[in-house]
């Protein structure tokens, strides 16, 4: 299998869109779920799919694999309708949700051989190889097992097949650190497989650390798709700085602001915090450089910080586009 | 408790703190849920009030009355003795005591594992547990809550039968008895909550003793085995107050005393297990699996029930056959049945085999109870996660359903037949007029009905699982028209809404047999209803 570079697609590309979701509507009663949700995977990416609890994430995805109808929208899986073309998408996909519930008097190892055989057979080496990698004992009964245990177990399920999706959705609640790391190592690896991925989660480095491209989720709609970079780039980079000296003016912070480039500038002494647009990063060394550095400390914005300014100050983001 | 003994027992809690509240909490709740039971108990009691006088309005009436229960025996398997049919509170006793006991008996178990175990399951109680609450208090308010349900079926049953115009003395007597056997039967189930690990080992156990006890009851009771043998189970006792019979309050105390006891057990077995544990440790199991389709799935879900059920359908088939070697017998002692026989009015032969249909039909009625809880696993395993990562896996929705509904069919059919061949191998060889094969023909013809009357469970974890409770509509439809209805003098096309109308007496001349394909047409229409609405719904809604 071709593996795409993730980053800026062609217009080609799109045509070989993995999971295609148009203007997606669900309502459960009153309660509006989704509100004409948008969304693409690329085949042969790892999309990170960011939200809070309660955004839509799980309605989305259950959409995606056929266990609630779409009231309103287009969806496409894998070229395929995701209600009517149950059997023959779900052979293609592993689905790990994000509150794993084992059947109580089977152990572990049954339900992984179960799940993968409904799907249509599992790969008998990777099996033994992520069991033994998770750390995790088959042979315990599903009541038995502790929530990241259970996790595991469904982990184990999905990744043991041979698919070209795998849905997770907040795969790794649960997982203790380093089995986190070992998730976030075998997810690689399915990528480098080629195995698309939708990533649903709102552990933010994880994310960070996976994705090609993230959408995030807010009350039922996506407000933002894109590389991590585009993103970044509508985001602001903060700059710390310790000058040499201060701008000759009465109010030496106001000074430095009117260029227009530094935003939300504090000045204590010496001491500056300011912000600037990512693109405008050389514009704002550009106009610091006179006065000397110090110190200097830039920080590209983390997914953290993308994320916050939608959740707190969604229409101040919206503004500045 | 005495690991703990040593820790300072520093705010003078007690292993009950915390009771209080909880049970306050926990009632707000619940006491919603017991509506329903209450409600069928009241009716059941009232209804019979109600209607005596209407249907039974002079004494030749009430004389045919007595002579149709008593030639047929297979009733006293259910509602005991009839000791007086002659007057509206006798009337009442006969057709409510067990039944309505067994109802409040179930409301009580379900209620105690509800609180007890199943909290241990979900995780919801180690939330209390973490919080001020006393190691007991739990059970304690499960307990607590059981009894005060049991003593609303009694107060109000009896109320509410009073004011419908039965005598106050016999029907506070004949309440009081529903209240104690809730009372034993929540006693049984807090013991049941220690010993299986989970909660529904749990009320299977719980309901399990009550079951053997209920039909213990019924088999010796209607046996001429003299008159000690109602003492031998608790449920007997109840039936010796004997209400409208002479009302003798005293066999209560037993009851109580019983249930004193073994909720003393309960309390001692939950001061030392291990939360969430069981008195039987789980041993690993396999790490590899053989259950790799929907079929299979739904077997080892649904292994455990159906193995039991098929075991209890042995021994109901020894008790029905036993019950039917001495049904000669039983019919020429009883003055009303050698009465009918007398006039010509039917032969002996003919009151057999009526008395045949009967107990194969109520063997049908209680299969078709386990393929309802079958169905009824559908939706619990699709609230609870479970149907999810199946589904998700490359199952249509057909095959799911499908194969639960395979199982829901066969495992009762399965259930039947055992009964028959049991009952056909111990009866038909017994000289009294029908050979094995009559026997288990009829057994073969009952089926359909079974299955008609769970289909109406497929129907509705189908296509409206939400109202839940509808499942259970083509078992209590046909219990309450085949087995009650007749008592009733309700019309034909009435009878005939229970699917159990139209299994045909194989040994009359001419049998029915359309009856069966009509009760088979409306199955299919269930099962269609059911699959159509599956494959279209939202899962877990």
């Amino acid at each position: 299998m071709e593996i795409l570079v993730a980053g800026e697609r062609s217009p080609m590309a799109s045509q070989d869109a993995v999971i295609d979701v148009e203007g997606l509507s669900k309502s459960f009663g009153e309660y509006q779920a989704l509100k004409g949700l948008d969304l693409r995977v690329e085949r042969g990416e790892v999309h990170g799919f960011l939200g809070p609890n309660g955004a839509g994430k799980s309605t989305t995805i259950r959409i995606l694999l056929g266990l609630l109808h779409a009231d309103a929208g287009t969806v496409r899986l894998l070229g395929g309708d995701p209600w009517k073309d149950i059997t023959s998408l779900h052979r293609r996909l592993a689905y790990v949700p994000g509150d794993v519930s084992l059947w109580p008097g089977m152990t572990g190892g049954e339900a992984i051989d179960l799940l993968g055989a409904l799907r249509g057979g599992i790969d008998e080496k990777r099996r033994a190889e992520l069991i033994d990698r998770f750390e995790l004992d088959p042979r315990k009964k599903g009541r038995q097992y502790s929530k990241g245990n259970r996790q595991k177990v469904a982990i184990v399920a999905a990744l043991a097949g041979d698919v070209e999706l795998l849905v997770l959705d907040e795969p790794t609640s649960g997982l203790d650190p380093l089995m986190e790391a070992v998730f976030q190592e075998v997810v690689g690896e399915a990528k480098q497989r080629g195995v698309t991925v939708l990533l649903s989660s709102h552990i933010l480095s994880e994310v960070e650390a996976l994705a090609d491209r993230i959408s995030i989720i807010r009350d039922g709609k996506v407000v933002e798709t894109g590389t991590l970079d585009q993103l970044r780039g509508h985001a602001r980079t903060g700059i710390r700085a310790v000058l040499e000296r201060l701008p000759d003016a009465p109010d030496p912070a106001a000074a430095l602001a009117s260029a227009g480039v530094l935003l939300d500038v504090r000045l204590e002494g010496r001491k500056l915090a300011a912000d600037v647009d990512s693109a405008r990063l050389t514009e704002a060394m550009t106009a610091l450089a006179p006065y000397g550095f110090a110190s200097l400390t830039v920080a590209p914005p983390s997914l953290e910080s993308l994320f916050l300014s939608h959740y707190d100050n969604d229409d101040d983001i919206r503004g500045t586009r | 408790m005495s690991r703990t003994a040593a820790a300072p027992r520093t705010a003078g809690g007690s292993a009950l703190t915390g009771t209080r509240p909880l049970l306050r909490a926990s009632l707000r709740q619940e006491a919603r849920s017991f509506a329903p039971w209450i409600a069928a108990v009241t009716a059941l009691s009232a209804s019979s009030v109600l209607a005596y006088a209407f249907l039974f309005p002079d004494a030749s009436d009430r004389k045919a009355l007595a002579a149709a229960v008593g030639g047929n025996p297979a009733l006293g398997l259910i509602f005991g003795p009839a000791r007086d049919l002659s007057t509206t509170d006798g009337f009442n006793t006969w057709r409510s005591l067990a039944l309505g006991g067994f109802i409040t008996a179930l409301m009580a178990i379900f209620a105690v594992v509800r609180a007890s175990r199943a909290q241990e399951d979900s995780g919801q109680a180690e939330l209390l547990a973490s919080g001020v609450l006393g190691r007991s208090a739990r059970l304690a308010v499960a307990v607590a809550q059981a009894s005060l349900a049991s003593l609303a079926v009694g107060v109000v049953s009896a109320v509410v039968t009073g004011l419908c115009g039965a005598g106050w003395a016999d029907t506070l007597l004949l309440s009081a008895t529903f209240t104690v056997t809730g009372l034993m039967s929540a006693a049984v189930a807090a013991v049941a909550a220690q010993l299986g690990s989970d909660a529904r080992t749990a009320s299977t156990l719980a309901v399990a003793v009550l079951g053997c006890l209920f039909v213990l009851r019924g088999y010796l009771d209607s046996m001429d085995f003299g008159d000690w043998v109602s003492w031998v189970t608790p449920l007997g006792w109840m039936e010796r107050t004997e209400p409208a019979a002479g009302n003798t309050w005293w066999p209560l105390l037993p009851g109580l005393g019983l249930a004193v006891v073994l909720l003393v057990a309960a309390f001692a077995l939950q001061a030392r297990r291990d939360f969430g544990q069981g008195a039987f440790a789980p041993r690993p199991g396999p790490a590899r699996g053989a259950v790799r389709s929907p079929l299979a799935l739904a077997w080892r879900l649904n292994r455990g029930p159906v193995l039991s059920w098929t075991v209890a359908f042995v021994l109901l088939g020894v008790v029905f056959g036993n019950f039917s070697t001495s049904v000669t017998d039983l019919l020429s002692g009883n003055p009303a049945a050698a009465a009918v026989l007398a006039s010509g009015a039917a032969t002996p032969d003919a009151l057999v085999a009526s008395f045949l249909v009967t107990i194969l039909s109520l063997a049908g009625i209680i299969a078709a109870i386990s393929g309802v809880q079958t169905m009824l696993k559908v939706r619990s395993e699709e609230l609870e996660d479970r149907a999810e990562p199946v589904m998700a896996a490359a199952v249509p929705r057909s095959s799911y359903l499908g194969a639960h509904v395979l199982l829901a069919l066969s495992g009762p059919t399965a259930g039947v037949l055992v009964a028959g061949v049991v009952t056909a191998l111990i009866a038909g060889t017994a000289g009294i007029g029908v050979g094995v094969g009559d026997v288990l023909l009829q057994a073969v013809a009952t089926v359909p009905a079974v299955w008609t009357a769970t289909a109406v469970s497929v129907a509705v974890v189908g296509a409206r699982p939400q109202i839940r409770l509808a499942a259970w509509i083509g078992v209590l439809a046909s219990f309450a028209l085949t087995l009650l209805g007749p008592t009733f003098k309700l019309p034909d096309w009435a009878l005939g809404i229970s699917p159990f109308h139209h299994v045909p007496h194989v040994t009359a001349a001419h049998p029915d047999w359309w009856g069966l394909l009509w009760i088979t047409l409306v199955t299919a229409a269930f099962l269609a209803i059911g699959l159509a609405g599956f494959r279209r719904r939202d899962l877990a809604r």
